[in-house]
């Protein structure tokens, strides 16, 4: 089966429409290593931590699920992306 | 939009929104509802099946027109074990009738952006592009809402949230806890295209039959959750859903989760040739009837996944308790609209015409699934393939005589696992199933 089956790839299937600002943060002062213990079950992996330890929010890969919010209530200051913005499925 | 003013602001252009729409438009109220998505649909995901009961009440000629995939005649519910599956399903002729089970496969995308056309041709306005944030408040009550846009403000008489899942405007009223990790399912999905002969041979289907598998036991890598196969008209919908604890427990990305299944023997040969189309996730209220949003106050009424409508049993039903909830809510208004009280008396109605239908009814009954569940993991990592061995060896020509080998496979059920908790476990699955 010549499936994708790398992240990239898989959201390479769908539509999305980046706005200019992101509508999800980690909030001020949270540890950077929630990334690790929580939020890696974003099915988007739209939080990973850079070289320097840091989080990088990937928000223009967002599926607009909201798994990340329950996972993480207290780290993660999530809305939804700006009215006609982020992901537009065709099959849905 | 400032001056304008509505009888009826819906948040929301899913089943419930649409639903409550179309029965405040045929009513004659002045509706608009609030689309954040391109288009109604954009933002909507399930995993496949649209139960058509209460569509048959709004819109009795329906499937005249609308983007119905396949008509499911065969639901097949099977346990997975680590290399095998055992289970049972039921295919019935009489199901091929028109509506004959009331269980279709759509795409959201599709099907609700067809609704939508339904419920503008009703009389409503629907604008799409638009997030609702607020409300708007006038003497401590809702007189309209807040969209994320210049002259954003709608001003409405009643408000129906049918927002979905997060929504995030029931929990800025209170209406609503934060949705919890163990009560919450994250599903993820994708739509494969493969041929239609293709998929009438595979899932051995006449016409536009078509069929709906769903997985239990180790569907979802040992964690708490299940998967599903559903076959389109020309795609089929693959997916897999689990507790939020338990991925964060097992330390498990649902993608990996949906890789592990579609790789699994039994699914395999199922996804095999098919060509990617789409990914998506979303979530799933399953806290069920304990964890409900208040459902109504002064000028407001919730619907749908918004007030934690879905029943995730055996019967996996979502969109027809959407219409359902989104159908009493629009027919309340409709009254409130007649006696030009929206005050939360008046809208208690809502909750008196939940009480009898079969909406309310559903989620008392399975009330306790998502606990149950969540205190048997041993129905997802270690019952599927302890289960799984002994159908398999018994199962097995091997010149040991039968009764023997009942005896020696009956001892060792009882060595690996206590009976009482076996017999428990065997109980609190009934009541969560049926």
């Amino acid at each position: 089966m010549k499936h994708f089956t790398s992240m990239e790839d898989k959201l390479g299937l769908d539509k999305f429409t980046a706005f200019e600002k992101s509508h999800l943060k980690i909030k001020p002062g949270s540890d950077p290593l929630v990334v690790e213990r929580k939020l890696f079950i974003c099915p988007a992996k739209v939080y990973e931590l850079n070289d320097k330890g840091e989080p990088i929010v990937s928000f223009e890969n967002c599926l607009e699920c909201g798994t990340c919010r329950v996972a993480a209530p207290d780290e993660v200051d999530w809305m939804y992306p700006q009215g006609g913005y982020g992901v537009t499925f065709k099959f849905g | 939009m400032a001056d304008e003013k509505f009888d009826a602001i819906v948040v929301g252009g899913g089943p419930a929104g649409l639903s409550a729409a179309y029965v405040m438009a045929k009513a004659g109220m002045q509706v608009i509802v609030v689309e954040r998505g391109e288009y109604c649909g954009a933002k909507n995901v399930f995993g496949g099946i649209f139960f058509t009961n209460v569509m048959r009440e709004l819109i009795p000629d329906f499937l005249k027109d609308a983007p119905i995939e396949r008509n499911i005649t065969k639901r097949r519910f099977a346990f997975l074990s680590s290399d095998g599956e055992f289970g049972g399903d039921f295919k019935f002729d009489r199901f091929n009738k028109d509506f004959a089970n009331n269980s279709f496969t759509v795409l959201r995308a599709k099907f609700d952006k067809w609704f939508s056309e339904k419920v503008e041709a009703a009389g409503a306005m629907i604008i799409t592009g638009a997030v609702v944030d607020d409300f708007i408040l006038k003497d401590g009550k809702i007189a309209g809402v807040k969209a994320r846009m210049d002259d954003g403000e709608l001003y409405g008489d009643v408000v129906v949230l049918a927002d979905g899942v997060n929504s995030l405007l029931a929990k800025k009223l209170g209406f609503h806890k934060e949705l919890s990790p163990d009560s919450t399912i994250v599903g993820v999905k994708e739509i494969l295209s493969l041929p239609e002969e293709k998929i009438r041979d595979r899932f051995g289907l006449n016409g536009n039959e078509g069929v709906a598998y769903e997985y239990f036991g180790y569907a979802a890598k040992g964690a708490i959750g299940s998967g599903f196969v559903y076959t389109n008209k020309d795609t089929i919908s693959v997916g897999v859903g689990a507790t939020i604890k338990s991925l964060l427990e097992h330390k498990l990305n649902p993608n990996d989760v949906l890789e592990h299944f579609k790789n699994h023997p039994a699914i395999r040969p199922l996804v095999r040739d098919s060509e990617q189309k789409e990914y998506s996730a979303h979530l799933i209220p399953d806290g069920g009837f304990k964890k409900f949003s208040k459902l109504y106050g002064d000028n407001v009424m919730v619907a749908g996944d918004a007030a934690g409508f879905v029943n995730a049993t055996l019967f996996h039903e979502g969109t027809n308790l959407a219409m359902e909830t989104g159908k009493l809510a629009g027919e309340t208004a409709v009254e409130a609209f007649k006696k030009k009280d929206y005050s939360s008396e008046s809208l208690s109605l809502y909750h008196t015409r939940l009480k009898n239908s079969f909406s309310l009814r559903d989620m008392k009954q399975f009330k306790n699934s998502s606990e149950t569940l969540d205190k048997n993991p041993q129905l997802f990592d270690k019952y599927p393939d302890m289960i799984g061995d002994l159908i398999a060896e018994l199962f097995t020509v091997d010149g040991e005589a039968k009764w023997p080998k009942e005896r020696r496979l009956a001892m060792k059920l009882l060595t690996s696992e206590n009976p009482f908790r076996l017999l428990k476990t065997a109980i609190d699955m009934r009541r969560v199933i049926i």
